[in-house]
């Protein structure tokens, strides 16, 4: 029994991950409608600005600010250089154009730091035991991180001019337009705070792992299915989603195997877009 | 045929660029032709560089001392990007494009596999370092072309369990990277711990590039081992050493020389990583011939030798081919293939360096003592390499014996 | 000389037949495929496996070929009921769980080890000095006759109906032809040729392990075919010619770029890929020999 409760544990903390991933993912898909391919990459890119910064001013939350804020600016640019430019076309497009912004950023990530890995420098410390389970403070700090990106996003999005155009958006653009929303401004404000919000999924995912060329793009896909059994656009059903992704995922392993428990995010997307495309939380959009 | 007419200028064009900038047409008597296939990108990256430059700085110590059979030699070097395909177009430009009469260099086992068929079709000697077990035998090795101047990942196994067993431990749990390096380590220390008459009393095999791995290490801690052998790369063991130290467990671990290194204590801090044991195939650190290649390296790079051990394998490997035509007399690979065995293995008098076996060999038999191992050839083509045993201090790798197997 | 001209040619010829396959289903019928590469493995895994069993290639090439297309039509089914973005999210799912299954299932693919050995082509039939050759022949006529037959759909009946569909698929189906039923069958074709590719590809490589059919195959492929033209056949030749050049030309860049180290050209080629494929997606979504769908 505490084997499962452990694996639990284990999941609900990769799920945090994952969540966050799937917030930036849903917030992007929400509002300007397709799915971010570069997500991933992105996220590599605010973990490697963090660590650079880290180890500039000595401190990892200052790290972690500029990281942030380099997300949200990499976020801004790529919709006024690319997605700006591919906003009538259909979806896919924008799709294939996010996958190639992801291998150049990846490709810009490798050429400045190298492959070697990097890590942050944190204190290991010894767990809590609870009830026999064991509690790292470490994950406490991912959900407390989480839970505060959520917060933030909630804010934006229901608290200020700003976000409530942006959920006119996501509604429905034309209606939007017509009563006067200028887009392009709302889309900006929507790419800071999406790739703010990617940076500290990638800030997060540094610190619990290792940082790579790599890290982010292998996270890409449960990062999708998160956010699409949230519900797209659902900023609380993708961190749901990822949690119960990840926990999934792991509590399979007694059951699949270490090889087979990837597929499992794969499996459930899958059962998701065929049994209830608008997911948990979503509206009934189809997904056809 | 468009397709063919456009691919075929297509293809003339490249090669044109190419061949305006290669030396190595040199057709006709008096050269021995090298092809460097090395793994400049990729995941051998690391190791590529220095093998080329290794390669490059044994050829012009070869030709410094009058050449091998009146043989001067020239390399021809290609990036085989650590990926089978590239590899197999890399190959096949040396050997057609430039005419080349031996491999070497060849580093990663999905690289030989693919490309020392075309060595057994062309007839060429193919020098590698990988540790794939099916390089060893027929089908792949069905012409005895192929030298392997690395341990196979079996006689890693068997270094591990040598050490597991000199260590006292007496429960050990293997956890193994899925490819074919990690796995091929930990099969071969299953094989020889259960050979000894012991029992693994678990093993897992997990998926690379993943965030975390509690719920592997969970597994192998419930079996309660007091030993965890790994064949694992930096990443993976820096996520898995940290999770294992969060979990307050104590049993001690063995894992591999390119994962336990100064990269990891740094990674993990030095106390996560405190009694962590180090194990890796040592060049051949006392030879003289190690001093030679230390020397070169140190020339061409300007990094102590012992940063690449595979550097001082390339380094041996062309040592050993010209030593090989020497003895033979001429360029002819069955006749300079029949004389490895004879010029690396006892008996013979021991040699450090080109010229001197050039020298004794006139008054007989050599032994040809390398800088990455003896290089005793066994019937395969396989070495058997020393092995040594640190253990991570206070944050730092202390050597603490040499393991012999 | 010739030999690695030829070498390079065979190579070129598996990724146009790749190349026309995606072709086949994204330009005809709009669909995303992103596990492209899924495919391909089938393909090569089963040519493999049976030629290492002794089955000569008139039946392994074609098994190939039907297990490849097979592996297809759950995928198919499911691409009816999705968007295209959501299928391509799947597809890519589907060529990783193939990766996975690969890489798991030791006994029937040798899992990481990968299948080495796995006998030439043509070698029983022509003499070992004339292989190379033979295969490259071989290939050549494949491709000719996936070109050739790509035409014939392209102006019979149901090669109207495709393109109809993708232009409205809502008159078609109120015309009463079943789009589904169309579409899955331009899915499975599209998959048989990569699998055709595939059996090539793991004769003439001799060497396959799951590592080699990554992601990263398909979205060279999609470079491709966006640079080349989508729709057109001519687009996928070109394009594979482009992407070819840029992946065996890069190998001599280094003598004519000295300043860039070796080590950071993988680097520079991911980026390039990246970069045309954004460059080619903005400001040219036709291709450079033009689109016949109107995206």
């Amino acid at each position: 029994m505490t084997g499962f409760l452990e694996l639990l544990v284990a999941g609900l903390n990769s799920g945090l991950v994952v969540g966050l991933a799937a917030l930036a993912v849903t917030l992007v898909f929400g509002v300007a409608r397709f799915a971010n391919a570069a997500t991933g990459d992105a996220m590599s890119l605010g973990a490697y600005v963090a660590f650079a910064g880290a180890n500039v001013t000595g401190s990892l939350i200052a790290g972690s600010a500029i990281g942030v804020a380099a997300g949200a600016l990499v976020g801004a640019t790529s919709y006024l250089l690319v997605f700006r430019k591919l906003v009538g076309r259909s979806s896919v497009t924008a799709l294939l154009a996010s996958i190639g912004i992801g291998l150049l950023i990846r490709a810009a990530i490798a050429l400045a730091f190298g492959h070697q890995q990097r890590t942050f420098q944190l204190p290991l410390v010894r767990p809590w035991r609870i009830f026999d389970i064991r509690i790292h403070p470490n994950d406490l700090n991912l959900a407390v991180v989480a839970v505060l990106a959520l917060a933030v996003t909630f804010f934006v999005l229901h608290g200020t001019p700003v976000g409530r155009r942006m959920r006119a958006v996501a509604d429905d653009l034309s209606l939007a337009r017509v009563s006067g929303i200028a887009p392009a401004r709302v889309m900006i404000a929507l790419w800071l705070l999406a790739g703010a919000v990617t940076s500290v999924a990638g800030i997060m995912l540094g610190i619990k792992a290792v940082i790579t060329p790599e890290m982010g793009w292998e996270m890409l896909l449960p990062a999708f299915a998160a956010a699409i059994l949230g519900g797209i656009g659902h900023p609380v059903g993708a961190v749901v989603a990822g949690i119960l992704l990840g926990t999934v995922q792991e509590m399979s392993t007694p059951f699949v195997g270490f090889t087979y428990k990837i597929a499992i995010s794969f499996l459930v997307l899958l059962l998701v877009l065929l049994l209830r495309p608008q997911g948990l939380f979503g509206r009934v959009e189809g997904a056809r | 045929m468009i397709i063919t007419r456009r691919q075929l200028i297509a293809t003339m064009a490249s090669t044109a660029l190419l061949s305006s900038n290669r030396a190595s047409f040199a057709q006709g008597s008096g050269i021995f032709r090298i092809g460097a296939a090395n793994c400049i990108t990729g995941a051998g990256a690391a190791y590529g560089t220095g093998m080329q430059k290794m390669l490059q700085a044994g050829v012009e110590a070869v030709n410094a001392a009058g050449g091998a059979a009146g043989l001067k030699f020239e390399v021809s070097t290609e990036d085989t990007q650590t990926q089978p395909q590239a590899a197999v177009l890399a190959v096949k430009k040396l050997i057609e494009v430039n005419k080349v009469q031996a491999l070497l260099g060849i580093w990663s086992s999905g690289e030989s596999l693919a490309t020392l068929p075309l060595a057994n079709d062309a007839d060429l000697l193919f020098m590698n370092t990988s540790g794939a077990p099916a390089l060893s035998v027929p089908p792949a090795n069905a012409k005895g072309l192929s030298y392997r101047f690395q341990a196979t990942n079996d006689r890693f196994g068997r270094a591990f369990a040598e050490i597991a067993e000199k260590e006292g431990f007496k429960r050990p749990a293997t956890m193994a990277f899925n490819n074919a390096s990690g796995i091929g380590n930990t099969e071969g220390f299953r094989k020889a711990w259960e050979k000894k008459g012991g029992k693994v009393v678990e093993a897992v095999v997990y998926e690379p590039n993943q965030s975390s791995y509690r719920s592997e290490l969970q597994k192998v801690l419930s079996a309660k081992p007091d030993v965890i052998v790994t064949g694992s790369y930096i990443a993976d063991t820096t996520i898995i050493l940290r999770e294992w130290y969060q979990t307050g467990d104590t049993q001690k671990w063995i894992i591999p020389g390119w994962a336990a290194n100064s990269d990891l204590i740094k990674a993990v801090g030095p106390e996560a990583a405190e009694g962590i044991i180090s194990v890796e195939s040592v060049s051949n650190e006392g030879s003289d011939a190690f001093k030679a290649y230390d020397a070169a390296y140190q020339k061409a790079i300007n990094a102590p030798g012992l940063g690449n051990a595979y550097a001082a394998m390339a380094w041996d490997m062309v040592i050993v081919l010209a030593l090989a035509i020497e003895a033979a007399g001429k360029a002819d690979t069955a006749a300079i293939n029949a004389k490895i065995r004879e010029i690396a293995n006892p008996p013979g008098k021991a040699v450090a360096t080109f010229s001197e076996g050039k020298a004794a060999l006139k008054a007989g038999k050599i032994n040809y003592e390398g800088a990455s191992s003896a290089l005793d050839f066994d019937e395969y083509g396989d070495v058997t390499p020393d092995f040594s045993m640190s253990a991570i201090e206070k944050g730092k790798l202390v050597r603490k014996y040499i393991v012999k197997i | 000389m010739e030999a690695y001209l030829i070498a390079i040619a065979i190579i070129t010829a598996i990724y146009v037949l790749l190349a026309l396959g995606l072709n086949l289903q994204y330009g005809l019928t709009g669909l995303i495929n992103f596990g492209h590469v899924g495919f391909f493995c089938v393909g090569a895994y089963t040519a493999a496996l049976l030629s290492k069993r002794g089955f000569p290639p008139l039946i392994t090439f074609p098994v190939a070929a039907l297990l490849a297309a097979l592996a297809a039509w759950p995928l198919g089914l499911v691409s009816l009921r999705l968007r295209e973005d959501y299928f391509a999210i799947v597809s890519l799912g589907f060529s990783e769980v193939v990766r996975l299954v690969a890489t798991s299932e030791r006994w029937l693919t040798n899992g990481v080890q990968g299948i080495s050995g796995i006998p030439k082509l043509m070698d029983s039939l022509v003499p070992r000095a004339a292989e190379p050759v033979a295969v490259l022949a071989l290939l050549l006529a494949v491709n000719l006759g996936a070109i050739l037959m790509m035409r014939r759909i392209a102006n019979s009946p149901f090669g109207r109906v495709i393109e109809a569909i993708r232009d409205n698929e809502e008159a078609v189906k109120s015309l009463g032809k079943d789009p589904a039923g169309f579409k899955l069958k331009v899915l499975m074709l599209g998959a048989a040729l990569a699998g055709i590719a595939g059996a090539f590809y793991a004769h003439y490589i001799s060497f396959i392990s799951p590592e080699q059919f990554i992601p990263l195959v398909t979205f060279q492929i999609w470079m491709a075919i966006i640079m080349g033209g989508v729709g057109r056949v001519s687009g996928a030749l070109v394009g594979t010619l482009i992407l070819m050049l840029f992946l065996e030309g890069s190998r001599f860049l280094h003598d004519v770029i000295p300043f860039i180290p070796d080590v950071e050209m993988a680097s520079i080629r991911l980026g390039v890929v990246g970069l045309a494929i954004v460059l080619f997606t903005l400001y040219r979504p036709q291709g450079l020999m033009g689109d016949f769908t109107r995206r």
